[in-house]
């Protein structure tokens, strides 16, 4: 049976409706007027136990708001939530001694206290055995470097020391779901690297599951086993992340600013294995899969036509991704 | 129920930690505090420059009543300060999602997050202030009255916290939610004063709906040996009252809350 199990989930948010300016406020004070607005619209899925799946998107596409209704801060306005046999809004304290949660920026730690003193509040709050609690904190103060933390208030910690305490602390219970939404947002590349590390090791050795929201394709490519794309409140894709890689991955785009251009590349090039996205007189864009060409290749084939001043590459991004996929622009290599 | 007591305890303590690590704020706070109470004692002392009683009540005796209910204050304060705030400590900066999501009632969070620089100051100033006219009165001072003091001190701050977290709840929908709390916890002023002063419906108010007069008068009458004074026994069962809908309507408040902003 799946430990998390999302049936026809749908959240809609009661807008209020403002005309612009002084008047309109005032109006709004007597006569309000409110529109509906769907976050989440008909999401359905379910998730094994152990698995580490991405839950990703972009800004707006109803991640958050999904990760709300798992964890039960929020009652879903239809459809049906189950986590681990428990429906989180009606059962939210059992849920809660289940599962851990990191919220971006929000802090679980006590901010004026020094860290050690937040993880024994952690350790009465969820009644951790003495035993187990000293493993854990072993084991995490190992892995995550937190020895010289410990002692130190939270609000003195940097902020990726900060994120490795967070973490911590929200494994320290041992619990059968963790739900991470952008533990990873403005870290460093090694504290980034740490916390990726963390998550598989403990996933690998307690079977914990893992959902995990953010906008670093990176997190999901070392970390996840499967991706969830959402968009516009529906999920779009949802399956292996390695599928999702041929399907999307490695793609690069290369900008040239060009000069003496004798004949139109696109047209040129039309049997060849890349894609000219952008042309104009002076500049070119150009997408190809990086599996099959190189950058040598391209600038090869072009320059046939063209004088190359000037280039730039770069991969493309997971927003860009998910605009493609969204205009219904995906490529199947 | 324990477990949520004990938890209540270790988060307590946690603030307090806090508050001891600014302990030029803890001072500031207490000083200023105790600035702010003197001067109303003074308005107390010019009322009597102009008259002898009030309903009866000489001036020992009023600054005693005020004593009375300065020390249930402060422990309203040290213990339940937190619920005085909600709109704008816990939910406008979404910290209320981090609570929602621990193994404990958020309404012991909550209360946990108090931390108040300004109680210890009250205690000290107020117990000093009901000793003091009390012997002013020719009361002796027994164990027994010691013990009694601090136990419809505690009972008192016990049923202002509980009002004070029913009326919080307007921190679900409003950021100005300490407002409203503020306007009811202004009505402890009344039970500043004797109740024989008030017309029938403040008295009714005062006794029967917000009962703060069992915080202060009927203590006060206790301490003074009135026959009256035996009312405050009631003291527990008003606590236990007041609770038992501060906790009713706490939880009926949070399943309507709905968690601001994505």
């Amino acid at each position: 049976m799946a430990i998390i199990e999302v049936k026809n989930l749908v959240k809609t948010y009661k807008i209020s409706e403002k005309q612009n300016g002084m008047l309109g406020y005032i109006k709004h004070l007597f006569h309000p007027k409110y529109r509906e607005q769907t976050a989440v619209n008909n999401v359905s899925f379910n998730i094994e136990e152990g698995e580490l799946v991405g839950y990703i998107g972009e800004n707006g596409a109803g991640k958050s708001t999904t990760i709300k209704m798992l964890t039960g801060l929020l009652t879903p306005t239809s459809g049906s939530v189950i986590v681990n046999g428990l429906v989180p809004n009606e059962k939210r304290i059992q849920n809660n001694k289940q599962i851990g949660a990191v919220f971006g920026q929000k802090t679980q730690l006590w901010w004026d206290l020094p860290v050690i003193e937040s993880f024994r509040l952690i350790k009465k709050m969820y009644e951790i055995p003495e035993g187990e609690y000293r493993k854990n904190l072993k084991k995490f103060t190992e892995i995550l470097q937190l020895e010289e933390l410990l002692d130190k208030q939270v609000k003195n910690l940097s902020l990726g020391q900060k994120m490795r305490c967070e973490i911590a602390a929200t494994f320290l219970h041992n619990p059968k779901i963790v739900y991470l939404d952008e533990p990873t947002i403005g870290l460093d590349i090694l504290v980034k690297d740490n916390i990726r590390k963390f998550i598989k090791d403990i996933n690998k050795e307690k079977k914990t599951t893992v959902i995990l929201t953010t906008h670093d394709l990176k997190d999901i490519e070392e970390v996840c086993d499967r991706i969830i794309l959402i968009d516009k409140g529906s999920i779009i894709y949802d399956g292996e992340k390695e599928k999702f890689k041929d399907i999307y991955g490695n793609k690069i785009i290369a900008e040239f600013v060009v000069k003496n251009k004798t004949k139109s590349v696109t047209l040129e090039t039309q049997e060849e294995d890349f894609e000219v996205i952008e042309e104009t007189e002076n500049s070119l864009k150009i997408r190809f899969n990086h599996d099959k060409l190189t950058v040598i290749n391209i600038v090869d084939s072009i320059s046939k036509y063209c004088e190359i001043l000037d280039m730039h590459v770069q991969e493309q991004g997971l927003e860009e991704i998910l605009k493609e996929i969204y205009r219904g622009e995906i490529i199947r290599d | 129920m324990i477990r949520n007591i004990r938890i209540y305890f270790s988060f307590l303590g946690a603030s307090l930690k806090k508050m001891l690590e600014y302990r030029v704020d803890c001072l500031v706070g207490m000083v200023s505090q105790i600035a702010f109470q003197l001067i109303e004692l003074i308005f107390i002392w010019i009322i009597f420059q102009n008259t002898d009683n009030i309903g009866g009540w000489n001036f020992t005796q009023l600054l005693l009543l005020y004593g009375v209910m300065m020390l249930s204050v402060a422990v309203t304060d040290l213990l339940f300060d937190a619920t005085y705030d909600i709109g704008n400590r816990f939910i406008r900066k979404g910290k209320f999602d981090t609570i929602l999501l621990r193994p404990v009632n958020p309404l012991i969070s909550v209360l946990g997050e108090s931390q108040t620089s300004t109680a210890l100051g009250y205690i000290i100033l107020s117990f000093i202030l009901i000793v003091f006219t009390l012997m002013k009165l020719n009361i002796t001072i027994t164990l027994f009255l010691i013990i009694k003091i601090l136990y419809f001190g505690i009972l008192g701050g016990i049923i202002i916290g509980g009002f004070q977290t029913i009326f919080s709840i307007s921190g679900f929908w409003t950021y100005k939610s300490n407002e409203v709390v503020w306007s009811v916890f202004q009505l402890h002023k009344l039970a500043e004063y004797p109740i024989e002063i008030y017309n029938k419906f403040i008295r009714v108010l005062i006794t029967m709906i917000l009962p703060f007069a069992c915080v202060s008068y009927f203590p006060t009458l206790n301490y003074l040996g009135s026959s009256k004074g035996k009312i405050a026994y009631i003291a527990p069962v008003v606590a236990i009252i007041v609770w038992f809908i501060a906790i009713k309507v706490w939880n009926f408040a949070l399943n309507k809350y709905r968690s601001t902003g994505n």
